[in-house]
């Protein structure tokens, strides 16, 4: 049985636009032998059970994420296709931490760099997804992979980067001055936000710098991250996220400068290794058509044995589509992910049916909520008329009961008034034109009805 | 409609802090009303515009005669309630514990809190703990120090934990920091796997959640069973999208195995010394993992889903790692 690795499409002239999948590639390229797997570039995490990529294939036999098929392919192998084996202890200890490291730090810093900042996103990013995905899904996939970015490095205060929340019309607060007269600002201020990279440039070189140090001082001059002579699963990781953020060239290129202008030596590394192990650039029309058969490409199909991704046709990505627009509406979303979940973390029966009468309850009640939600809205839109009652139109007298509340309070001071108005009246009972108040305290307000005798 | 209305109008007289509006007869008002509302044929948009707002900003009669009526006075600001803390002369730390536990000195049962409680005790700060919880935090999180007032008009600026290394320099104590190369690295591993699968392992194993988890979070907060529904659920949501973060779905074995190897990685890290970097003292590196290993280490707890603390005990040297701290700062058990 040939092992089939499911990976995003390839980006940047790398052969995978998610480190995970790069990680999973040099694995396989350098554990199992030539032959016994293909590579895919399906794109499509719904494919596979555990809604991730990378994932591997075997028969019926689906393992999502990076970290099980590492094990997977021991375990299949029976303990052959391994890389991290025979490290003395510390050197194992090394590359446990580190990895951790790689992955925990590095993920923010790709974040940032690809999907947070507004300019490398709509410039790059985003465009390249339509290379990689079949029609309609480039319209819900990058947005959502942003959208989980921006939550994964909220913690760095970092969100400048992101234009498009900010309000362009906020901003720009409404003058009486008419368009003409009004001198254009350009403001320190101005300028900065038009290019929030250099705002933020010495946090992000901060941020960059503190991930390639450790790793330019573990590797040192050896050949590999940990060990002198064996590639291990650190270094597939590393891979991963290094050329990330090495080799893409985007319009706001801080991290891949940072790391040429202080770590040469591991932009020298990647470099080395992106050759060995992916075999140079590559091409979306390799992974995607390798059957076009071109003379060019030849050379690398060799390289990495792609294998053209099959998705079902129209009703496949139809499907796919549906099911990722489901997941984007907020309370069915929600459902389907604690679905997958459940399937997936082996839980008791008794657990089950604990946690699963609280999703009862939980969705019973936003789904009132969302009626009711649903329902005001309506109201509020006129889309239902609100039976219309006699609304009486008060033009009689408009001093106080425009005042709502306040009037009903003014009434009582407003007696006092009327009290006193006629006092004066029993004063001088034979006068020239005497002002009469007459006030009258009801519910709906006070009414003031001014005679001028 | 307390507070202090200050309307910038003539006829306003500040007497003494109390604000008095000259009368003016209902009359007067009557006539520049109508003036207002009826605008000559040969005014312009702009005159219109602006004797709106003038319109707008006018005092109407009857809230005139209120104000005449009802002077607006200030009050000087209420005194605090007798239960607000007092201006301490030592630093009181805010962090999760129980009363008993607090005036004892004991462990905090929050991993964050207890590191930063283990380190204040690393440098021998004199501190009191208070039980506290998050509402309480200016930041939203615990712990929190507030430190010892020199002046009890001024109350202190309470400090956050990202703040405590640098308040304890400032209070000339030293607690040095290890600059190995692998430092971040296994930083990262108690910061993310460890935590990783202290969070599931608490919040979202069901055996745990009701054994530990609830008589420590829940049930101190509220009696009420719909209170109390809503904190556990609130509580484990939180630990589950916590963990959605950097994966697609929270995929048991894989934290479980890699809390496993995180684990491996330390013991071997520490190896036969008394602390982690081969330091002569324990540094914040030795406190973050003993918040941690104290706590899955602590048999009062009633941990009933023992994956994780079982993988801990099979790594002597983490385990005497503990005892050593717990002994020395923390007056044994």
């Amino acid at each position: 049985m040939v092992l089939e690795l499911h990976i995003w499409g390839p980006a940047f002239g790398l052969p995978s636009i998610d480190p995970h999948c790069l990680a999973a590639i040099a694995y396989l390229q350098q554990a199992v032998p030539r032959g016994k797997w293909q590579l895919i570039a399906t794109s499509d995490p719904a494919l596979s059970p555990t809604n991730e990529l990378p994932a591997l294939r075997n028969g019926d036999i689906w393992i999502g994420g990076f970290r099980n098929i590492f094990h997977y392919v021991a375990q299949f192998s029976s303990g052959e296709w391994v890389l991290d084996a025979g490290h003395p202890d510390q050197q194992g200890a090394d590359c446990i931490a580190f990895s951790s490291f790689v992955e925990a730090h590095g993920q923010p810093l790709i974040d940032l760099s690809l999907y947070v900042s507004s300019q490398n996103y709509t410039s790059t990013t985003r465009p390249l997804y339509n290379t990689i995905q079949p029609f309609p899904l480039p319209y819900l996939t990058p947005p959502s992979v942003r959208a989980t970015a921006k939550q994964r490095t909220a913690h760095l205060g970092l969100s400048s980067l992101d234009v498009d929340t900010e309000d362009a019309d906020a901003a720009q607060e409404k003058s009486i001055i008419p368009e003409s007269l009004r001198k254009s600002k350009n403001t320190v201020s101005s300028l900065l936000a038009a290019n929030p990279e250099s705002n933020a440039q010495i946090r992000l070189d901060a941020l960059a710098t503190n991930y390639f140090e450790p790793l330019q001082k573990i590797k040192g001059k050896k050949p590999y991250l940990v060990s002198d002579s064996q590639f291990s699963s650190l270094d597939c990781l590393a891979l991963g996220y290094l050329s990330l953020m090495l080799i893409p060239s985007l319009p706001q290129p801080w991290l891949s400068k940072t790391m040429r202008k202080k770590f040469p030596d591991l932009c020298a590394w990647t470099e080395d290794m992106i050759d060995d192990v992916f075999g140079g650039p590559v091409k979306a029309e390799d992974a995607l058509l390798p059957n076009g058969g071109d003379s060019t490409s030849a050379e690398q199909k060799a390289y990495l044995p792609w294998t053209a991704p099959n998705n079902g046709g129209a009703v496949g990505v139809g499907s796919v589509f549906l099911s990722s627009i489901a997941d984007s509406i907020p309370i069915v979303g929600q459902l389907r992910r604690n679905t997958r979940m459940r399937l997936h973390g082996g839980k008791t029966l008794d657990d089950e049916l604990h946690s699963s009468s609280w999703h009862g309850i939980a969705a019973i009640g936003s789904i009132v909520a969302g009626l009711g939600l649903a329902v005001g809205y309506m109201f509020q839109q006129g889309l239902i008329p609100l039976p219309l009652g006699e609304e009486p139109v008060k033009e009689r007298n408009a001093s106080l009961d425009t005042f709502g509340d306040a009037g009903a309070a003014l009434s009582v001071f407003a007696i006092q008034l009327d009290a006193e108005a006629q006092r004066q009246r029993m004063g001088e009972s034979h006068g020239a034109p005497v002002a009469e108040v007459a006030v009258e305290a009801g519910p709906g307000g006070v009414t003031v009805t001014d005679n001028v005798a | 409609m307390y507070g202090t209305i200050r309307v910038p109008f003539q006829g306003t007289n500040y007497v003494d802090g109390i604000l008095y509006i000259d009368f003016f007869p209902m009359p007067s008002d009557k006539t520049s009303d109508s003036k207002d509302r009826a605008p000559h044929a040969g005014q312009t948009s702009f005159e219109q515009h602006t004797s709106k707002i003038r319109h707008f900003f006018s005092i109407p009669a009857p809230v005139k005669v209120l104000f005449d009526k009802v002077p607006v006075l200030t009050y000087p600001p209420n005194d605090l309630p007798q239960r607000a803390p007092k201006p301490a002369r030592i630093p009181s730390l805010y962090v999760f514990i129980k009363k008993e536990d607090a005036a004892a000195g004991r462990p905090s049962y929050n991993p964050s809190c207890l590191k930063w409680q283990t380190f204040l005790n690393f440098a021998d700060i004199n501190h009191r703990l208070m039980p506290s919880n998050n509402h309480a935090s200016p930041s939203g999180a615990l712990p929190f120090l507030l430190p010892a007032s020199k002046n009890p008009q001024e109350a202190p600026m309470p400090i956050a934990s990202n703040k405590l290394v640098k308040y304890v320099e400032e209070q000339g104590k030293t607690v040095k920091e290890s600059s190995s190369m692998r430092y971040e690295a296994y930083q990262s591993l108690i910061d993310h796997r460890i935590r990783d699968a202290w969070l599931y392992t608490l919040y979202l194993e069901p055996l745990n959640f009701s054994a530990v988890a609830y008589h420590l979070y829940v049930s101190p907060t509220s009696s009420n069973p719909l209170v109390r529904a809503s904190i556990s659920h609130q509580l484990r949501s939180a630990a589950e999208a916590e963990l959605l973060k950097h994966t697609a779905i929270i995929d048991t074995d894989d934290i479980y195995s890699e809390a496993d190897k995180a684990f491996e990685a330390l013991s071997i890290l520490l190896g036969e010394d008394s602390w982690f970097f081969g330091t002569t003292e324990p540094t914040l590196f030795d406190a973050s993992i003993f918040a941690y290993t104290q706590l899955l280490l602590d048999d009062e707890l009633g941990w009933q889903e023992k994956k994780l603390c079982r993988a801990l005990r099979r790594r002597a040297n983490l385990v005497q790692h503990r005892e050593r701290l717990l002994v020395r700062y923390f007056g044994g058990s």
